[in-house]
């Protein structure tokens, strides 16, 4: 088995052993491992900051849904007020315009029943007059007969 | 394999350049040349995808390329393992861990492709990385609990009369880690190698009847890929296992 005959270039082994894996050693430890470490580390780091970033930009987003909800009930809110103030007012247009079309009605009629009972005064004045005249007539003949100078 | 020769010829150590240094015989070998190359590979592999990358908050650099991913792979799959194994005081063993799984990982790997070399099939490398983690967690944990450490080899909770016959099997048990670590690593290169090679060698035997055991050796291939990566997965969660020990005693 050379492992065992070989003696001769046991020293020579160990030698280069020696020197290759101290070369791979001080390499690894003082230039790879930490370049490789500083490669990850940054990534990790990258990647935390963009996770906290997003955990930022979550609130964020809630406190603009927050917000766009309260606005959104607010506005509701608002429009209810205002068709209701819409209706009330309507309604009490409406109704004052029912109010006074009414009173117009009732003064009109009022007027024209004080206009009928003056008419119906005036006529039945008239009527009087022509009636006291006609009996005047009527008595003043009646009265001539009596005096016996009536011509009929 | 050309005829006659062995199927364990090829954990043959093959010096390329001749290095002689204060007498020792440092040759550079095939066994040196996968290492390297393992080693740059690795580096190339976790380092070029990351060259560009620069401080940016723009989204779309932040995307990360396939050469990236690929990379952050390994990593993550590191980092759990240690996160998983030791918890949060782990991190600071991190690159050793890393540094041992990509480059056992990457060996076996290597070691796959035809005619090229593994090095983790030498028990004189996996020895020398499982004793240099025995060392580093013997250390550290002295380091971290000073004499009490003697501790960890009495179990809480036992009578005082077991202790005599448990303590001297902690101990053996103990010192037996960086043997059972190596040879583990090193019998299942060696002996998927081994195999793969016999069998590839009934392949030319058999002639027409070759395709028999060639179709064995392409699925015994995957296998051996996936014991590649088990076996590196293994040296690594061991070695994690004992930093937790070494860090937590019990």
């Amino acid at each position: 088995m050379p492992q065992l005959e070989q003696v001769e270039f046991f020293i020579s082994q160990l030698f280069w052993l020696g020197v290759f894996f101290v070369i791979l050693f001080t390499v690894l430890t003082y230039i790879t491992l930490p370049k490789i470490r500083a490669f990850l580390n940054q990534r990790d780091d990258f990647v935390k900051s963009h996770i906290s970033k997003q955990d930022e930009l979550i609130k964020k987003a809630e406190s603009i849904i927050e917000n766009y909800e309260a606005k959104l009930t607010e506005a509701k809110n608002q429009a209810s007020q205002i068709i209701n103030d819409a209706k009330d007012k309507a309604l009490k247009e409406s109704e004052d315009l029912i109010k006074a079309t009414e009173e117009k009605i009732q003064h009109e009629i009022k007027q024209t029943e004080e206009r009928v009972a003056k008419e119906k005064d005036t006529a039945i004045s008239e009527l009087n007059d022509q009636l006291k005249d006609s009996a005047t007539n009527f008595l003043s003949k009646v009265t001539n007969i009596e005096k016996g100078n009536i011509n009929l | 394999m050309a005829k006659g020769e062995s199927p364990l010829k090829q954990f043959e150590i093959q010096p390329i350049v001749d290095i002689n240094f204060l007498g020792f015989d440092i040759s550079f070998t095939n066994s040196a040349l996968w290492m390297t190359i393992t080693t740059a590979f690795i580096l190339i592999f976790f380092t070029v995808p990351f060259l560009k990358a620069k401080k940016t908050n723009s989204i779309s650099d932040l995307y990360p390329t396939r050469m990236q991913v690929a990379a952050e792979l390994g990593f993550n799959f590191i980092n759990s393992l240690l996160a998983d194994t030791v918890g949060k005081e782990g991190k600071k063993y991190f690159p050793l861990v890393f540094t041992l799984f990509m480059f056992i990982l990457f060996g076996n790997l290597f070691g796959m492709i035809p005619y090229s070399f593994t090095f983790t099939s030498h028990i004189i490398v996996t020895l020398a990385l499982a004793m240099g983690v025995f060392i580093f967690v013997t250390v550290l944990g002295f380091v971290k609990h000073g004499v009490k450490f003697f501790s960890f080899f009495v179990i809480p909770g036992l009578p005082v009369y077991m202790l005599p016959l448990l303590i001297p099997i902690e101990i053996i048990s103990y010192l037996s880690r960086p043997i059972s670590l190596s040879v583990r690593l090193f019998a299942n290169m060696l002996a998927g190698h081994t195999l793969l090679k016999v069998f590839a060698g009934f392949v030319s035997a058999l002639g027409f009847f070759g395709i028999l055991p060639l179709v064995f050796i392409i699925a015994l291939t995957g296998l051996e890929i996936l014991i590649a990566f088990l076996q590196a997965y293994v040296f690594a969660i061991l070695t994690c296992l004992y930093i937790n020990d070494a860090l937590h005693l019990h």
